[in-house]
């Protein structure tokens, strides 16, 4: 034995000494390894602390650590990186609280929250709309004032309301004016320009008050439909159990506003769409100059995305000017005037002025415009308090309304900055429920009552033609209109309800398709809207209603988060003692094309990997294979004294370990310290993606064990393999060739 | 005396592509043990031949070598290099040091291979001949440090640090300047008869047959007759 290790000694030694003797190959030959291993080392730390860090916004957002859902459904789950393309086919859960009850079941479980994932179109209100309900209240309230002081009041509001109609009007026939300038004259209608030209006119003003709502329709109908400043928006939401989503994700934190209390409808807005989508654009674009400014070091000169916004800011003065009343305009003019300062008097072209922004001005102007012009503008085109109506296509394929008030706004701290943990918003499950086309034990009600008020019966399949087509039809085919108020016929906004006093909260209309909104507008009205609204504020569902019912998949939280497949295979096999049908995914496969992300660079990684060590095998190989010819003498010498073969190998395999282990473990030495110096400094997240994938504004690596392990692994097993054939050669070596003299 | 080496009509033949280039067409030799022999003849007479075949690096193509008792036809590639290690000691014309290793360290070698003596006895068996070739201070210089006559007797310090029974030199003075080779084959005579080791060289050089107690003469591939210095040095129509 020690004879062995004696020479097992010689042969390390001369495997040393042939390494100093060759530098020249060692020095190749282990550049290359020490840059795989270093490669390997800080590759896949910085991988793994991407995966870990991804992992953190991901399960800290939505996805918790595995989600749960119906292992009957169609399509699989997928709860982040969806597209904007219909929601996926998924079958529904029953009953929530069985669900749970069987996932509590499971040993590692320690929070399960319902969940659902959807999306509608949502149209905010358009500013004449609203202008124009305001309008329409003001002269109600003329109408049916009781006493003097009242109807000067109503007359002071009318006055007030018909100058920013008026307002918004001569905007209107200012842009057609640019239109004719920049259009085809046959594009326009000339119909369309007579009646802005007709709403612009004196004459027109001078006669509103004889048929007050005989005008009103007519700005309505032909002139409402010009100001096309509605946009549609689409929002993502999640329906849950609040409560249960704020305490199993703890990065959630309300920004503005409250929490939805427990058994209330309520939305959340996400902050980030809140501030990206509904604020008014022109702010938005000062916030994000100011970002750019001040956070990120650029400037407006240089920078052609801060250069593109002022420049926008410039040209879309419009959205403010259609905010601006008789006496908002004037106040304007005046501040705007003083602080430019300039003696222009349209109040649009000092906007444009105050916009065009450098980096010397930019930060005076920001100041001055929420201080002065903000307090009197719209910021967000849906309010903390406003009541939403959203409107979205039941996966039976009609059409579900519901009314849920706007609590406030909330973000995941950390990843405030990211769009895709921002994504989605938050509404309760009851109300999502009812959209995705789930029926409450409210909804049988109403609609019972409903059927009993309308004399409506259940009719029988068989029958329904017969019942429906047949000489009773008429009494089914009552139109819906009959029941809207006086004088509020025509476009759908204009219904009283909830928005009746200017500050009150106004209503917000959300559908899927903006075509179909009108006549379901009107539809939803007449079923109850109204008492739905009122519903949506005060009513307190029973915690039973909100645990016992549907829900389309569940996040589960789990005490130790590292056996996240054994707890998968566990929560499938207790699903099927309770009868339920569950599917388990993790995390990763839950968060869907964001999940793969990770895998797409790992892989990437891997092939780079792959291709240096290729190549390194190639070298490797090639300059072993020269050092063999050069010692065929010295082999030879070594075998006529009476080495064996394996004496050979062992001394050649030894030599490409040691050099594997030497340079490999230098270059993992030196990964190792790069990444922990990185850990320390943190790579900064250049975009909003990059704050999702690193979970906050920097992406701090660390080293792995396994890494290490990993590196030293392939480096080994490269070294054996390029030494495979050189091996081959020595050990073909003759003793014979010992005593060849080279002449 | 007991034959340690008896070739009987051994043929060899190698092929260069198509073609069989006969080296040995048929050698019957007897070596006995204590013999100081050298095998002399031109270049291509197969005098390396001959001597591979003796020292089991090679097998002949017909016929038989007998070393040590052992048929080397019958033996396996292992069998043959453990016989070499344990029976057989070589000296090479052009040294073949390791060049990476010491002195010390190179003639050590064949023991370590051995796996046969701990440390301390290696060492004290290496001492003793660097002491017995002259180089006690040279233990820890690498070869390329030294002469070339210095690192002749270190390969006979090698060759000889397994108590072989026979030491085959091919060519050992070819290398060196005529003085130098005199001392060399000076120290394998004494060697041979301090040790009672079996030499057998080959060498083309008259003044170095001079120190055989027989000389084998080569021609073609065919012994032409075995006889002793003195008759080969004065049998001029030699080839040189």
């Amino acid at each position: 034995m020690r004879a062995w290790l004696a020479t097992l000694g010689v042969v390390a030694q001369m495997a040393f000494r042939n390494l100093f003797a060759s530098r020249l190959k060692t020095i190749i030959v282990g550049g290359i390894i020490f840059f795989g291993g270093l490669l390997v080392v800080a590759g896949n730390s910085l991988l793994d602390s991407l995966v870990a860090s991804m992992s953190r916004s991901v399960i800290g957002s939505v996805a918790g650590h595995i989600q749960v859902y119906n292992a009957k459904s169609k399509d699989t789950l997928e709860v982040m990186g969806r597209m904007m393309m219909g929601d996926p086919d998924l079958s529904q859960l029953d009953d929530f609280a069985k669900v749970r009850a069987s996932l509590l079941q499971v040993e590692n479980v320690k929070s399960v929250v319902p969940m659902g994932i959807s999306g509608a179109l949502v149209t905010s209100g358009n500013t004449i709309d609203l202008a124009l309900e305001k309008l329409r209240n003001a002269v109600k309230a003329r109408r049916d004032a009781k006493t003097d002081a009242q109807r000067a009041e109503a007359e002071t509001r009318v006055a007030s309301e018909k100058g920013h109609v008026r307002q918004i009007v001569s905007v209107l026939q200012g842009d057609l004016k640019n239109a004719k300038a920049v259009l085809d004259e046959r594009t326009i209608d000339p119909a369309d320009v007579a009646a802005v030209n007709r709403a612009a006119s004196d004459a027109f003003w001078q006669d509103f008050d004889k048929e007050p709502f005989e005008a009103l329709e007519f700005l309505e109908n032909r002139i409402a439909s010009q100001a096309a400043d509605a946009d549609l928006l689409f929002l993502n939401y999640i329906g849950t159990d609040f409560q249960a989503f704020q305490k199993s994700f703890d990065r959630m934190k309300i920004v503005e506003g409250t929490m939805v209390p427990a058994g209330k409808r309520g939305f959340l807005f996400a902050k980030h769409v809140y501030e990206e989508q509904l604020k008014l654009k022109a702010a938005r674009r000062l916030d994000q100059i100011k970002e750019g400014t001040e956070n990120e070091g650029e400037t407006i000169a240089t920078d052609p995305d801060l250069k593109r916004m002022v420049r926008e800011n410039v040209s879309q003065v419009r959205e403010i000017l259609l905010q601006l009343d008789a006496a908002k305009t004037v106040d304007f003019r005046a501040k705007l005037q003083r602080e430019l300062p300039s003696q222009e008097t349209d109040v649009g072209k000092l906007l444009a002025a105050f916009f065009q922004t450098d980096d010397q001005n930019f930060r005076g102007r920001y100041d001055f415009f929420y201080k002065e012009l903000a307090p009197s503008l719209e910021l967000y085109r849906v309010r903390i308090g406003d009541v939403l109506t959203i409107k979205a296509f039941t996966r039976s394929g009609y059409v579900q309304s519901v009314n849920v008030p706007v609590y406030g706004t909330f973000e995941f701290q950390g990843l405030e900055k990211s769009t895709l943990a921002g994504a989605l918003n938050l509404m309760d499950m009851v109300s999502f429920r009812e959209l995705y086309g789930f029926m409450s034990g409210e909804k049988l009600a109403e609609i019972q009552a409903l059927q009993k008020a309308a004399g409506a019966r259940e009719v029988s399949r068989e029958n329904a033609e017969a019942e429906l087509f047949g000489s009773k039809a008429e009494e089914t085919e009552q139109p819906p209109i009959a029941r809207t108020e006086p004088g509020s016929a025509g476009r759908s906004p204009s219904r009283g309800g909830a928005g009746t006093l200017s500050g009150s909260p106004r209503r917000i209309e959300a559908t899927t398709t903006p075509g179909v909104a009108p006549v379901m507008h009107d539809l939803g009205e007449s079923l109850g809207g109204k008492l739905q609204r009122e519903e949506a504020r005060s009513r307190v569902f029973p915690s039973d209603e909100v645990e016992r019912g549907v829900v389309l998949n569940a996040a589960v939280i789990l005490k130790n988060p590292k056996k996240i497949k054994e707890t998968i295979v566990a929560i499938e096999a207790q699903g099927k003692k309770d009868g339920l049908t569950l599917k388990a995914i993790d995390w990763q496969a839950a968060a869907g094309l964001i999940g793969q992300f990770v895998n797409v660079i790992r892989i990437v990684l891997y092939v780079a990997i792959l291709i240096i060590f290729l190549i390194a095998l190639v070298i490797i190989n090639n300059a072993l294979v020269m050092a063999t010819l050069e010692r065929v003498k010295e082999i030879g010498t070594l075998r006529a004294i009476g080495a064996q073969r394996r004496f050979i190998l062992a001394m050649l395999v030894v030599e490409s370990i040691v050099v594997g282990f030497i340079f490999g473990g230098l270059g993992a030495g030196l990964g190792v310290l790069l990444v922990s110096v990185v850990g320390k400094i943190g790579i900064p997240a250049k975009s909003d993606v990059w704050f999702f994938f690193f979970s906050g504004p920097r992406l701090y690596p660390f080293i792995g064990t396994s890494n290490i392990i990993a590196a030293f692994a392939i480096v080994l097993l490269v070294s054996a393999f390029s030494s495979f054939y050189p091996a081959w050669i020595a050990m073909r070596v003759t003793p014979r060739q010992a005593m060849q003299e080279e002449e | 005396m007991k034959a340690i080496v008896s070739v009987r009509e051994a043929v060899k033949n190698y092929t260069l592509g198509n073609v069989v280039v006969p080296a040995l067409r048929g050698v019957t030799l007897d070596v006995v043990e204590g013999d100081f022999l050298a095998i002399a003849g031109p270049s291509g007479s197969g005098k390396t031949t001959l001597l591979n075949l003796i020292g089991c690096v090679d097998t002949p193509t017909s016929g038989s070598v007998e070393v040590a008792g052992k048929d080397t036809r019958q033996l396996s590639e292992r069998e043959l290099t453990d016989l070499r290690l344990h029976t057989i000691g070589f000296i090479f014309q052009s040294f073949n040091l390791v060049s990476v290793l010491t002195v010390f360290q190179n003639i050590e070698l064949p023991l370590l291979l051995q796996r046969k003596l701990t440390g301390p006895e290696r060492a004290q068996r290496v001492s003793a001949l660097l002491e017995r070739v002259g180089l006690r201070e040279y233990g820890t210089h690498r070869p390329s440090e030294l002469s070339g006559g210095q690192r002749q007797r270190v390969a006979i310090a090698r060759a000889l640090v397994t108590r072989p029974q026979l030491v085959l030199a091919d060519e050992p003075t070819a290398n060196l300047d005529s003085v130098t080779g005199a001392h060399i084959l000076d120290l394998m005579r004494e060697l041979n008869r301090t040790e009672k080791t079996t030499f057998i060289f080959s060498t083309h050089d008259q003044s170095v047959m001079a120190h055989a107690n027989a000389v084998v003469r080569l021609a073609d591939g065919k012994l032409v007759d075995r006889v002793t210095p003195a008759q080969a040095a004065a049998e001029t129509g030699l080839p040189a």
